[in-house]
């Protein structure tokens, strides 16, 4: 009798489980991403995607209104009052890592269909929307508190190892 | 005699009228700009002064190396201009709601006050837009300098056997031919830059004021400055604050200097009848030996006539 | 020069020496018809060469300096200011003043104003020397000077008006070698050239009208490419070529009256007779067409003002500065003009015309280098190897001109085979005439009576 009503409990408890919307299941949700679209002169980016969640818990901050949940920007909600989860959510599905190729921006021009004109690219996407949201509530704002530089970008630069032979002497000088 | 020497004086002046002729159409009207011609919208509310840009720059014009790490933000203290070692620079103005960046770079107007000045041709404004300068063919004169509203063009005065006119081409050669924009838009990472057919470039300017009027100044800097410009400018505070120009009027620099160009061909083709008629009017009275004309009265001539 | 001409020295001013018998030649002709020794001599006696002798030692190693190391050495390469001293005051100001060229072509062979003639030479010399030095200028100027025909053969951009400056003045400086030319061929003794320029007079003077008209306009109008970096009181949108065009008309005329004066004053032995004798009423002539230039000149420039609106400029600092240059540069001299004219006084008209003078050059500094840039909140104060070099090139243009007056017929008359003989049988025969090869003392001529040496074939001195 008693090992019955255990099966019982377990068994709907396994179905209360499967009722919750698989996405708020965290199957489709990595825990940590890798961002290595900038690989050339930065070292990959392991962002922290479960920190964030708990931070912020509301997807649509982020992901605008991709995943299903209500949208508060006015310029968002004039359309998307009732727009349902995108097939892909993470952030290089829509936004395109070569914006300003010629063939993008033909496309561009051609789909004239596509509302979206002024989208930024990944790069410009991830910065926009990070940075602005960490200056407000005081998150890691400085190039070099996100991503290393590797010996690429510092040539590029002209800092660090590669910094003009006078301004070696005071490396404090940069960084923010 | 003297008809002789009217018609002498007749060709000579024909000839030297031949010579020199500014062929400068009146005005066509106004240049909207190639088609096909690009831009780059600038959001100054987006930059946050990294100075990638310029280091960008730096290594895609292979531009000498700086004096200062492109990520040394000790530059601001005070304001840059485009020169022979950086064909672009970002300046810092600080404002009350702290501190606006501004991208100084050539803005490749639509009718160029350089290239108009040139008087070997070196500027060309290409089909994608960009005003590229053939330094091959550079006397070194520097009027596009002192033309250009701006202030853009550098002059490599360090050179002593090949000084030329430096200025940003819009990564030209190495990229817009090729379908890739230029190398400073590529790396910008907040998206200040973006990059576009102007055309198009301006109706997406117009629709971010609209979207959020509080964030900007309803105008862009560059839309009809000058008779237009390739790179346009969006800002949250009036532009004069950020160092800009509101002074420069819509007209193309090239519209001031039309009104003395129009005026050579009527010199060109009045002057020499005119003055040919008053020496006519003015030496028949002289003396009845008209076949000596003028020649009888100086003294040189007096001699040659007895030799 | 003035001794050795009281002493009897036959100085060159015909194609004969001694009565017609003898030519010249070329040497003698470059050393006026003394010995080197001679020559030599009265050259380290005056004391104007020892101030040129420093010039050119300072100088001259800069200007090599500055071809050798490039534009950033003599200037302070600046890109705000590209154009600096040279340009501003070596070009801009001297081509104004050497508008006399056409003009008194012009008065004497179109107009056919022939009682001009005496200083209708030193106009057009005035002339060819001032352009020729702009261009001098413009080669120490220009980034890359050998590629200065670009323009004429390589590369066309005939919308700018600096093409049409560069063709013009190429074409202009031609026309007024020729015109010249009159004068250097009948110095060097070659009749025919002399004929062959004057069959072409006319021709001449017209291109040089058209000519003149269009780039003293056209350096006006290349400030009409930077119009907000001109002060406003300086700039007009639709005058600015005629202001640069009428105010070259007095520069020119009185440049000449300038340099007659100097001339007469340090030269009076190079003057012919008819220089000499005509020379305050062609002043007081010259004078008469600069007061019309530069009352035309206020007028425009009134007009200017009223048309843009810019008398508030005025009231402010810059506004001082313009009124000062309007009236010390054009005013004044106005005004002096109109009553040293009246009253004949040939003095107070030679001190106006170095006041139009100074208006002139002042206007061009003013346009081209002060108040260029004026919202900018830096100046630029000129290099002080830029200064060194406009002084130098400004000496040189000085030697010059001064090296031509003193030997081709510019002010005085070359005198004709017949004048030659008529000259030396009528005139006073000099006593004394030092013909060794013994260097001639300071001081001591009156002392050598006893070393005279009657040379062979000077006979016409044995009539004495």
């Amino acid at each position: 009798m008693y090992a019955m009503k255990n099966w019982l409990i377990g068994g709907i408890l396994m179905l209360a489980l499967s009722a919750v919307p698989p996405v708020c299941q965290g199957m489709n949700m990595p825990d940590s991403i890798t961002l290595d679209s900038l690989v050339q002169l930065y070292d990959k980016v392991k962002f922290d995607h479960a920190k964030h969640i708990n931070l912020i818990k509301d997807c649509a901050v982020c992901h605008h209104h991709t995943t299903g949940t209500l949208v508060e920007d006015p310029n968002c909600v004039r359309c998307h009052k009732n727009s349902s989860e995108t097939k892909i959510v993470a952030c290089k599905g829509c936004h395109s890592a070569q914006p300003f190729s010629a063939e993008t921006l033909r496309e561009k021009r051609q789909g004239t269909k596509l509302y979206h004109q002024d989208k930024p690219g990944l790069k410009g996407a991830y910065h926009l929307n990070c940075m602005g949201c960490h200056t407000k509530m005081g998150g890691p704002t400085g190039c070099l508190d996100c991503h290393k530089r590797n010996k690429a970008g510092d040539a590029l630069y002209n800092s660090g190892k590669s910094a003009p032979k006078k301004a070696q002497g005071n490396a404090a000088g940069h960084g923010h | 005699m003297k008809r002789r020497d009217f018609l002498k004086g007749c060709m000579i002046c024909g000839a030297a009228s031949s010579l020199g002729i500014s062929k400068k159409a009146w005005g066509s009207g106004s240049f909207e700009g190639y088609p096909e011609g690009m831009g780059v919208l600038v959001d100054l509310t987006r930059c946050i002064g990294c100075r990638s840009c310029e280091a960008a720059c730096n290594k895609e014009q292979q531009l000498p190396e700086p004096k200062v790490p492109f990520d040394d933000q000790s530059v601001f203290e005070e304001k840059r201009r485009p020169s022979e070692e950086a064909y672009t620079v970002v300046n810092r103005y600080e404002q009350k709601g702290g501190p606006v960046y501004r991208k100084i770079q050539c803005n490749h107007c639509n009718e160029p006050a350089c290239l108009t000045s040139c008087f070997v041709n070196a500027y060309t404004k290409t089909k994608e837009g960009a005003v590229i300068y053939n330094s091959k063919v550079c006397v070194g004169c520097r009027n596009c300098m002192i033309a250009c509203p701006f202030n853009v063009p550098g002059y490599s005065y360090s050179s002593a056997t090949n000084p030329v006119v430096k200025k940003c081409i819009l990564c030209y050669d190495t990229r817009l031919k090729y379908g890739k924009p230029p190398a400073c838009v590529e790396i910008c990472p907040q998206e200040v830059l973006t990059f576009g057919y102007r055309k198009d470039l301006i109706k997406i300017g117009h629709e971010r004021i609209r979207e959020t009027p509080d964030k900007y100044v309803d105008h862009i800097y560059g839309e009809k400055e000058v008779g237009g410009t390739g790179w346009l400018y969006l800002s949250s505070v009036p532009f004069d604050k950020v160092g800009f120009d509101n002074t420069l009027g819509n007209e193309p620099i090239i519209s001031n200097v039309k009104e003395f160009l129009g005026t050579v061909p009527m010199v060109l083709t009045i002057w020499p009848a005119l003055f040919t008629g008053f020496h006519l009017l003015s030496t028949r009275k002289k003396g009845h030996g008209d076949d000596h004309g003028h020649d009888a009265h100086s003294k040189s001539e007096q001699e040659d006539a007895k030799k | 020069m003035k001794a050795y001409k009281a002493n009897g020295v036959e100085i060159v001013d015909s194609l004969y020496k001694d009565g017609g018998k003898k030519k010249w030649n070329l040497m003698e002709k470059l050393l006026l018809g003394l010995t080197p020794r001679q020559y030599i001599a009265q050259a380290l006696r005056n004391p104007f060469n020892w101030i040129l002798a420093v010039i050119f030692a300072i100088g001259i190693p800069i200007i090599l300096g500055r071809f050798f190391f490039g534009l950033g050495w003599v200037t302070h390469s600046s890109n705000d200011y590209p154009w600096g001293m040279f340009l501003g005051f070596g070009l801009f100001a001297m081509v104004p003043l050497s508008s006399s060229g056409f003009q008194l072509g012009t008065t004497c062979e179109v107009f056919g104003r022939h009682d001009f003639e005496p200083i209708e030479r030193l106009g057009l010399l005035n002339g060819l020397l001032g352009y020729l030095f702009a261009v001098i200028y413009l080669m120490v100027d220009l980034g890359q000077p050998w590629r200065l025909p670009y323009p004429m053969v390589v590369s066309f951009g005939p919308a700018a008006v600096l093409f049409l400056v560069a063709w013009h003045v190429a074409t202009y400086l031609s026309v007024q070698v020729a015109e010249v030319s009159v004068a250097f061929f009948e110095w060097i003794g070659f009749p025919m050239g002399k004929r062959g320029v004057r069959k072409i007079t006319l021709g001449l003077t017209v291109a040089g009208i058209i000519l003149s008209t269009l780039h003293q306009g056209a350096l006006g109008a290349l400030f009409t490419y930077a119009p907000g970096k001109v002060h406003p009181l300086w700039y007009s949108a639709s005058f600015q070529w005629l202001h640069f065009f009428v105010s070259s008309l007095p520069g020119g005329l009185c440049m000449v009256i300038a340099v007659s004066t100097i001339a007469r004053k340090t030269m009076a032995w190079r003057c012919g007779q008819e220089f000499n004798d005509n020379l305050d009423k062609l002043t007081i002539a010259l004078a008469k067409g600069a007061s019309m230039g530069l009352a035309t000149y206020l007028t425009i420039k009134l007009i200017g003002m009223a048309h843009d609106n810019k008398w508030e400029y005025l009231a402010t600092g810059w506004g001082q500065w313009y009124m000062f240059e309007i009236f010390f540069g054009v005013i004044l001299p106005l005004g002096l003009f109109a009553y040293a004219i009246r009253n004949k006084m040939v003095g107070l008209v030679r001190l106006s015309a170095f006041l139009t003078v100074f208006g002139v050059v002042l206007n061009r500094v003013n346009t081209a280098m002060i108040t260029f840039n004026w919202k900018l909140a830096e100046r630029e104060i000129p290099h002080w190897r830029e200064a060194i070099i406009s002084v130098t090139i400004f000496a040189i243009y000085i030697t010059v001109y001064r090296f031509i007056l003193y030997r081709l017929p510019i002010l005085y008359s070359w005198k004709t085979a017949d004048e030659t003989v008529e000259a030396t049988e009528g005139a006073r025969v000099p006593k004394k005439v030092i013909l060794d090869e013994e260097p001639v003392p300071v001081g001591t001529y009156r002392t050598r009576e006893e070393r005279i040496i009657p040379a062979a074939g000077f006979s016409s001195l044995e009539k004495n």
